[in-house]
């Protein structure tokens, strides 16, 4: 009898713990009171560590603090790279990932995205007056980074080049600088953003045809449509109500040095 | 925990070719970078007994400085910091070549040799030292005492922890995948990030490397019994 009693209870208690484990995201963040999310921390100026303040800033931050404010919980940067944002957005490490990534339907197999939050294509970054388009690339070596969209990409649309990727863009950029690699690709809004974080911007361009296009989504976990939803709400709120011109203006508008003219509309569902 | 196995994905086609390629770089860059070590390891190590004091000097500022950096900041280095270093001339050619490669063969040079270096000190201290004066009363150069004498006694009692060092070099070459050679953990990486099946393709590289280490382990053995201890200087 007393064994019976003991299993029931444990019975009971797994079924709790397996009742909490499905309330669902939103209901976590709120009961934990942050919002943990995956940040880039080295890319100028989707996210990166401000020299002055040391904290880690930038467009997708903002982004995740408007969200998390919505969700009147607090905010938790956690840097991210290419290749540890999926992984640690699997284990429920991070919450949600704003890490330059592309919305690719492969990705889809095993998170999920939020709609598109800012759209970009596919470039090469080179020394002024050297490479001029994907043509030119045959035979040398461009530079890319692990796990990122860019790497496949160009080497479906340039077989002949040899890709050497590293870890981070900065680094890529570096090999660039010392003339390791020819080019760098990735999409333009990081190429402009290590273009400028040279101390002579004019020795580099940005050229070629468009890759291939880029939509950046938010990373969620696989499987939760409740908190999809929110997200996906609260960015076209965002949108709607003008803060997010406000925020893209901050990063990318004309008295920046990233400047990107804003020609895009945001995906609204009446 | 709804994660789909999928072995057949990882090992066969084109993601299983890419393994066979890293473990073909791997393969290179550590043979190519115990036969350097074992080399520069020696150098060093004579240097160090020759009683000169500014050779002895610079062989153990050799060994402190590679054996006290961090292997990642050795590769960076040689990759990233020794460019201002190289002429201009020099630098244009160089880097048309496989610079990364080369890098990478170059750090774990030095760093393992800084390591093989102490060991073959040890081992030639355990040599009586009646055997290197006894050698050079009989007429033997320094160096050729070394050669016929000292050095082939030191080889075999070092033997067990020579293999280690290699075992290490074999493991630490998966850190020049931080400069983008194509070696094994590179490729496994790479396979985990464009088919997001990473637990199969890092269990793949796992038994690889320890496949790799077995049979470096069990040949340096089998040599060792077989053919050094039976040799009669």
């Amino acid at each position: 009898m007393r064994k019976l009693s003991l299993l029931l209870i444990v019975s009971l208690l797994l079924s709790l713990g397996a009742g909490v484990a499905q309330a669902g995201k939103i209901d976590d963040i709120k009961a934990r009171g942050t919002l943990v999310c995956g940040v880039k921390d080295s890319q100028v100026p989707f996210g990166y560590v401000d020299e002055q303040t040391k904290q880690i800033v930038g467009f997708e931050p903002d982004i995740c603090a408007y969200i998390a404010g919505k969700l009147g919980v607090k905010i938790e940067l956690k840097p991210v790279t290419s290749s540890t944002r999926i992984p640690l957005l699997q284990q429920g490490s991070v919450d949600l990932v704003a890490a330059t990534m592309t919305h690719k339907l492969e990705r889809d197999d095993v998170i999920d995205f939020s709609i598109t939050y800012f759209p970009a294509v596919q470039k090469l970054l080179v020394k002024k007056g050297t490479v001029k388009a994907l043509a030119d690339l045959a035979g040398k070596k461009v530079g890319s980074v692990k796990g990122s969209t860019s790497e496949k990409n160009v080497k479906t649309a340039q077989p002949a080049c040899e890709v050497v990727s590293f870890e981070t863009y900065p680094e890529a950029f570096l090999a660039l600088k010392q003339g390791k690699v020819v080019a760098v690709t990735t999409d333009a809004p990081i190429l402009v953003g290590l273009k400028y974080s040279d101390e002579n911007p004019d020795n580099w361009e940005i050229v070629g045809e468009d890759i291939a296009a880029e939509p950046y989504g938010l990373g969620l976990a696989e499987n939760d449509s409740d908190y999809r939803d929110f997200i996906n709400k609260t960015l076209m709120e965002m949108w709607n109500s003008g803060d997010y011109k406000k925020l893209y203006d901050k990063w990318f508008g004309p008295n920046t040095k990233f400047y990107i003219p804003l020609e895009w509309k945001m995906e609204i569902w009446p | 925990m709804n994660y789909q196995f999928n072995w057949k994905l990882v090992l066969t086609g084109e993601y299983g070719q890419w393994l066979l390629d890293g473990l073909s770089v791997t393969l290179q860059i550590s043979a190519m970078s115990i036969v350097f070590s074992l080399l520069l390891g020696t150098i060093v190590t004579v240097l160090r007994l020759t009683r000169v004091k500014p050779l002895e000097w610079l062989s153990l500022a050799y060994t402190e400085f590679f054996r006290n950096t961090p292997l990642v900041v050795q590769i960076f280095f040689w990759y990233f910091g020794s460019d201002p270093f190289l002429p201009g001339f020099f630098k244009e050619w160089l880097y048309q070549q496989n610079i990364e490669f080369a890098a990478g063969v170059i750090a774990l040079t030095v760093y393992t040799s800084a390591f093989i270096a102490e060991e073959i000190r040890a081992g030639i201290l355990s040599i009586p030292k009646t055997q290197l004066e006894a050698s050079r009363a009989s007429g033997l150069s320094f160096l050729q005492a070394m050669g016929y004498v000292i050095l082939p006694q030191a080889f075999r009692i070092i033997v067990p922890p020579l293999i280690s060092q290699f075992l290490n070099l074999i493991k630490n070459s998966s850190m020049v995948m931080t400069i983008g050679v194509a070696e094994l953990t590179y490729m496994a990486r790479q396979i985990e990030a464009h088919t997001f099946h990473g637990f199969e393709a890092f269990t793949a590289s796992t038994v690889i490397y320890i496949c790799i280490s077995l049979v470096v382990s069990f040949a340096i053995t089998l040599y060792d019994k077989h053919f050094l201890r039976r040799v009669r200087y």
